[in-house]
């Protein structure tokens, strides 16, 4: 299992990153973290002509505020997201959430938008993403565009990402301080991906949710957010039967297909129970 | 005689193997040295499960820089013959493989072509070059539809896809069945899985000078490899070396000799260069041989007691689509259908035991071979007439063991029990699990805050040691059963001692070495093993089958005897005494009673190499170096219970082990830490066999497992911590009354995490009766049961 | 376009200045051009854990990093733990718990508790557990592997209040 051929340009600037792409453009392969994309390599079950190392390109390696969005550069290191003091006060989600990204040994090389341009159904980031109503920041030679992470994630290893185009940051929406968050999920054991999982926020006043986000992985080709289940408490009290509303909404909404892991109407229940624990979670904190 | 200090045979003594281990200094097959001339291998493997080859085009990978030569199944026919096992059972169909594919391949995997290249990044280049072009055929991959009407022929000369079919009777069993209060049945399914080691296998073939080859492989089998490739390539074995380096993990799927060792040794004397090849995990979960894909349907007749008066199994095993080498298609077969009574006493009892050929990949050994799976079932039915009777499960066990006091026990198919503790076992299992007041807790509720609680016992004999007799009764009469030690008092004193094995991390370096130095009386740090080198010591059966104890312990004992008479006759003539009169201990002799008349091993040895003044006594020849070899009886049998306790969650479906009870009886324990590791590591094999591994096929026989991303192993957080104790109940038909301990582990864990879960699920009314038990089945049995 | 690129490195304290072709392994530059083949291969997929390495301090597969790709990087390997007359308090403890039989995946383990211990020196048994996720063993059942990281811990922390 080894690779076949490529030839490899490491650029020290976003600048020069994407002017490779366009003079490569389908042939070329951005590699950040690589701890999706290398697996597929060694397998040649991907074989770019051209990879193109962003490790250079320091200029990435950022976490900042920017208006009610947090943004992270694209050569921005799970683990560093995951212990950045901004990330856990602003977007405690996204902080939790990556602690079951992969193992330590990923996470220490892999990067928040290496992930979410990955787009593996399995993953968590693409849910966080969906539930952080993130905008995905995609620069070419022809300028940058922002695309919602709802049209962003298009299918099994799918995006919206065009030929020349690099995912340079991912701007995810701050979380107020009174929102509460959690995810949960389920694996089959060992160390390798879970069979579903569900990322959950909410926000109440006064005893009374005032919004909902809900977005589960593994229950369909890619991560998908539940808007009825969201629907189905706002508004409420949160009361057990707001919530198991909830949860047949977010149950009715999945359309899951099985495989040798779990079998649909397994994942189906399963995203039912994941968000009534989430909610349980959350509001127990 | 030997002195009588406190012997090294007992003591967790720490392994002399880790300093080298822990360095990042272990030598495995890919980390030898190798000269820079070695060639390398990539297989070019078939992705179809049955298909017939109509051309391979080899010529863009052999137009590339760096690719030496491409060879085809063909081109192979004329270096190696088809190799097979050679199993000797009435109605055993026989079947040959060639070592690469012609004309047909039979499962996804099967190799058809072998690209060598100055890199095993170029080999893979050029593999990916080679067009083979398949006409794929219909494959069967289920045991019940392959000797269906329809089916589709594997292989031609296996009739109906049946190798082989045994049938064994006692003479009252329809007369038990018809006289029985109960009627008990149950149908067990287990799903296929596959050993993986973390190291793949590997091997490296480098001729030398004149004429002769040496071979590292990964193997377990290194006399028994040297046999094979001297046979299938028909090369002079006098003329082979096989050494196994360090070896990162057999489980019994490196006791198989596969294609890839013949063409690796082939090629390398056809090139005349050193030829390697390193398997990759795709090509290990592909072409490794699997196991367990086994279906029993058993029937108990049982009283009202619970006694069970009568049992009857009919087994049907998937033996792959070609019989394995050595040990053939029909291990699991005769293995579980002769197993199954373990420590009950069934007396009347009758089988049929399939083996059935599908467009799958070949099964033999994976560490406990048949037993996870016949005890499985014999334990399941031990439950279900707990319930049936509303008995405890227990109580049943405990109703239908041999009491110690009638030990030995020759069970229904002939194999004896000479000791045990199948009673004693289970009941310091029971205690120390809190297993009455479990019950007593669960009488209340068996759904505790929103998981089911549940225990699990599996009581079970163990099969190891198997000697000659043993072997041929499962119609492996090439297979021999002995293994050889050889002990060799240096010149300066210290002490090597060979045997016939080679270890994967069984801690042989430091337990072998006990085992010498107490029967020789040398200190423990002057003896050094050394194995695993078919030019170091002589001919053995190797390291299967829970065996080294027993058979490589055997022959130590034995020739540590005769080093230490020849010391006792050499001293005794030094020290004008007897030999009789002469205590050996500690590395020191000395006439018995006149401790200040004493030489050391280093003093005698002199003499010995004729390196003083003195002459040997008259008779006696030069050196001290004694081999002897041990044949153990038919097998050895070693018992233990295991008691797991569970929680499944009520809503997700998973399963925690809150906790895991071990009694084990492996005789003589020689070093109980490397014991107890042996039990843990075998344990957590079975959580992940019970819990979450499964080897997929879909119904064309294309692989849905093929990486560790579907393959699932267990981790650090799917493994409890566990309780373990030991009760010893030496053999007395074994030298040094040792028995197995490698594969119990395993055995006993698969039905405890199996019986707990339907325990744990019992108020329910759902049949749990296969395996994996993973989230997905566990949630629809409760949701179906309303749960 | 292939070719082969300038790597300098730094491991276990020594430069090295190589040219490698771009799709080379890391693992494979450190075992088969460094001789370095404590650090071992179980299945270049990023399972197993067997290719662990520090790189730039923390745990990185070795199978999962092109040699080229890490240019200017500091790695450290297992044969970096011990000295020449001693074991590394870890790889000590690894020996007295009997947390290695085949040894294959040892070398994992240890780089894996190094990081662990060097940031979380006094380790919870679920934390430990949850670490030990990075790393794939099928001889030992872990227990005595979560034991040795656990004295280990103690360990380390005696050894750094005197």
């Amino acid at each position: 299992m080894k690779p076949a051929p490529f030839s490899f340009v490491a650029p020290e600037s976003l600048d020069e990153v994407i002017q490779t792409l366009a003079a490569h453009g389908d042939d070329a392969r951005i590699l950040a973290g690589g701890q999706s994309l290398v697996p597929l390599m060694n397998l040649r079950l991907a074989r770019p002509e051209v990879l193109v190392s962003i490790n250079r390109c320091d200029e990435l390696d950022y976490t900042r505020l920017s208006g009610d969005r947090l943004v992270v550069g694209a050569l921005v290191r799970q683990i560093d997201a995951e212990t950045s003091p901004l990330v856990g006060a602003e977007c405690p989600l996204l902080a939790t959430a990556l602690r079951y990204v992969g193992l330590p040994a990923t996470r220490n090389r892999g990067t928040v938008c290496g992930s979410l341009a990955h787009c593996d159904p399995l993953a968590e980031l693409p849910a966080v993403a969906l539930a952080l109503d993130a905008e995905l920041v995609l620069t070419s030679s022809a300028g940058e565009r922002r695309v919602p992470a709802h049209d962003f994630f298009v299918a099994e290893m799918t995006t919206c990402i065009e030929p020349g185009e690099i995912v340079s940051a991912v701007a995810f929406k701050r979380q107020d301080p009174s929102e509460r968050s959690a995810l949960r999920e389920v694996s089959n054991g060992g160390n390798v991906f879970p069979v579903g999982g569900v990322a959950l926020r909410w926000a109440s006043a006064d005893g009374t949710c005032t919004m909902a986000r809900i977005a589960a992985f593994g229950v369909g080709s890619v991560a998908q957010r539940l808007i009825d289940a969201e629907e189905a408490l706002v508004g409420t009290d949160l009361s057990p039967e707001a919530i198991a509303a909830s949860v047949a909404a977010a149950r009715n909404a999945v359309n899951p297909t099985g495989d040798m892991h779990a079998d649909a109407e397994y994942r189906r229940h399963l995203v039912g129970v994941l968000v009534e624990r989430c909610l349980a979670e959350g509001a127990s904190e | 005689m030997s002195g009588d200090t406190q012997g090294a045979v007992g003591q967790s003594v720490l392994r002399r193997e880790d300093d080298y281990l822990l360095r990042g200094q272990g030598r495995f097959v890919d980390d030898l040295p190798t000269p820079l001339n070695t060639l390398h291998l990539a297989f070019v493997l078939s992705p179809y499960a049955h298909a017939r080859i109509t051309s391979i085009d080899a010529s863009e990978a052999l137009a590339l820089d760096g690719v030496v030569d491409v060879f085809t199944g063909a081109d192979l026919a004329a270096m190696v013959k088809p190799i097979a096992a050679q199993i000797e059972l009435p109605g055993y169909s026989p079947n040959t493989r060639d070592v690469l594919a012609i004309d047909e391949v039979r499962f996804a995997g099967e190799a058809v072509a072998v690209v060598v290249a100055e890199s095993q990044y170029l080999a893979e280049d050029g593999m990916e070059l080679v067009q083979v072009d398949y006409e794929p055929l219909p494959a069967v991959v289920d045991i019940h539809e392959a000797t269906g009407p329809d089916a589709t022929q594997v292989n031609p000369t296996v009739p109906g896809n049946v190798y082989f079919e045994g049938r064994f009777a006692t003479e009252n069993v329809a007369a038990g069945f018809e006289a029985a209060a109960h009627v008990i049945s149950e149908d067990f399914h287990s799903n296929r899985v596959t050993a993986v080691p973390i190291e793949p296998r590997g091997c490296l073939a480098v001729p030398e000078q004149p004429a002769n080859l040496v071979f590292y492989s990964s193997t377990q089998i290194h006399h028994l490899l040297r046999t094979a490739l001297a046979e299938f390539c028909d090369i002079a074995e006098s003329t082979l070396r096989v050494v196994v380096p360090d070896v990162g993990g057999g489980f019994g799927i490196k006791a198989a000799l596969y294609p890839e060792e013949f063409v690796c040794a082939a090629l390398a004397l056809r090139l005349r260069r050193p030829v390697k090849w390193i398997q990759d995990r795709y090509g290990a979960l592909l072409t490794d041989v699997h196991a367990r894909d086994n279906h029993y349907r058993v029937e108990a007749a049982v009283d009202d007691d619970g006694i069970v008066k009568a049992l009857r199994a009919e087994i049907r095993t998937n033996g792959g689509a070609y019989s394995a080498v050595p040990f053939g298609c029909t291990l699991e077969t005769t293995g579980g259908a002769r197993m199954i009574v373990g420590p009950y006493r069934i007396t009347e009892y009758e089988y049929t035991a399939t083996a059935v050929a599908t467009h799958t990949a070949p099964v033999l050994a994976y560490r406990g071979v048949a037993q996870p799976v016949c005890f499985m079932a014999i334990e399941g039915i031990m439950d279900r007439i707990a319930r049936r009777l509303e008995l405890d499960p227990a109580e049943v066990r405990l109703k239908n063991m041999v009491p110690t006091a009638e030990l030995p026990w020759n069970n229904v198919v002939g194999v004896r029990y000479d000791t045990g503790s199948f009673v004693e076992s289970l009941e310091l299992a029971m205690e120390m699990a809190g297993y009455d007041e479990f019950r007593a807790r669960q009488a209340n509720g068996r759904l505790v805050d929103g998981k089911y609680r549940g225990i699990g016992i599996c009581s079970f004999t163990e099969v190891s040691g198997t000697g000659a007799p043993g072997w041929r009764a499962r119609g492996l009469s090439r297979l021999p059963g002995f293994d050889s030690g050889t002990v060799k008092v240096e010149p300066t004193g210290k002490v090597t001692a060979f045997v016939s094995h080679a270890h994967s991390g069984q801690g042989h370096f430091t337990t072998f070495a006990q085992v010498v130095a107490d029967e020789l009386g040398a200190p423990l740090s002057d003896v050094t093993v050394v194995e695993g080198d078919t030019a170091a010591g002589p001919y053995g059966t190797n390291t299967f089958a829970s065996r080294s104890a027993v058979t490589g312990g055997g022959a130590l004992i034995r020739a540590s005897e005769k080093a230490r008479l020849k010391l006792a006759r050499i001293a005794a003539y030094m020290l004008e005494s007897t030999p009789e009169d002469i205590v050996v201990s500690d590395g020191q002799m000395h006439v018995a009673g006149v401790p200040s008349r004493a030489l050391s091993f280093a003093e005698v040895a002199e003499t010995a190499y004729a390196m003083n003044t003195v002459d040997l006594p008259e008779g006696e020849s030069f050196g001290i170096e004694e081999t002897d070899f041990y044949d153990p009886p038919l097998v050895t049998m070693a018992n233990a219970t295991h008691i797991a306790q569970v929680a499944v969650d009520a809503a997700d479906g998973t399963v925690d082990i809150e906790g895991y009870v071990v009694v084990h009886d492996c005789g003589r324990v020689i070093n109980p830490m490397i014991v107890d590791g042996q039990v843990m590591g075998g344990v957590a094999q079975g959580i992940g066999e019970a819990l979450m591994e499964e080897f997929v096929y879909d119904s064309d026989g294309q692989v849905r497992t093929a990486t560790l991303m579907d393959y699932l192993l267990p981790s650090s957080v799917d493994v409890p911590n566990f309780q373990i104790a030991h009760i010893e109940s030496p053999s007395i038909d074994t030298i040094g009354g040792f028995k197995g301990v490698g594969e119990g582990g395993l055995i006993g864990a698969v039905p405890s995490i199996v019986n707990a879960v339907a325990d744990a699920l019992a108020d329910l009314d759902v049949n749990v009766n296969t395996k994996p038990l993973r989230p997905t089945l566990l949630s629809r049995l409760i949701r179906e049961a309303g749960g | 376009m292939t070719e082969d690129c300038e790597v300098t490195v730094t491991v276990n304290g020594r430069r090295h200045h190589s040219r490698v072709e771009p799709r080379r392994l890391l693992v494979d530059y450190l075992r088969h051009d460094l001789g370095l083949t404590g650090t071992h291969i179980g299945c270049e997929q990023g399972v197993c854990g067997a290719c662990t390495v520090l790189l730039d301090g923390r745990t990185a597969r070795s199978c999962l990093h092109f040699a080229v790709a890490v240019d200017g990087s500091e790695i450290r390997t297992v044969e970096d733990l011990a000295e020449v007359d001693q074991l590394h308090p870890i790889q000590e403890m690894f020996h007295q718990k009997h947390a290695l039989q085949c040894g294959f995946c040892t070398p994992g383990f240890l780089l894996t508790t190094l990081e662990l211990l060097e940031s979380t020196p006094d380790p919870d048994e679920a934390t430990i557990r949850e670490t030990l996720m990075n790393n794939v063993c099928r001889c030992t059942g872990y227990a005595n592997i979560v034991d040795a990281v656990a004295e280990a811990a103690v360990e380390l922390r005696r050894g750094h209040q005197s």
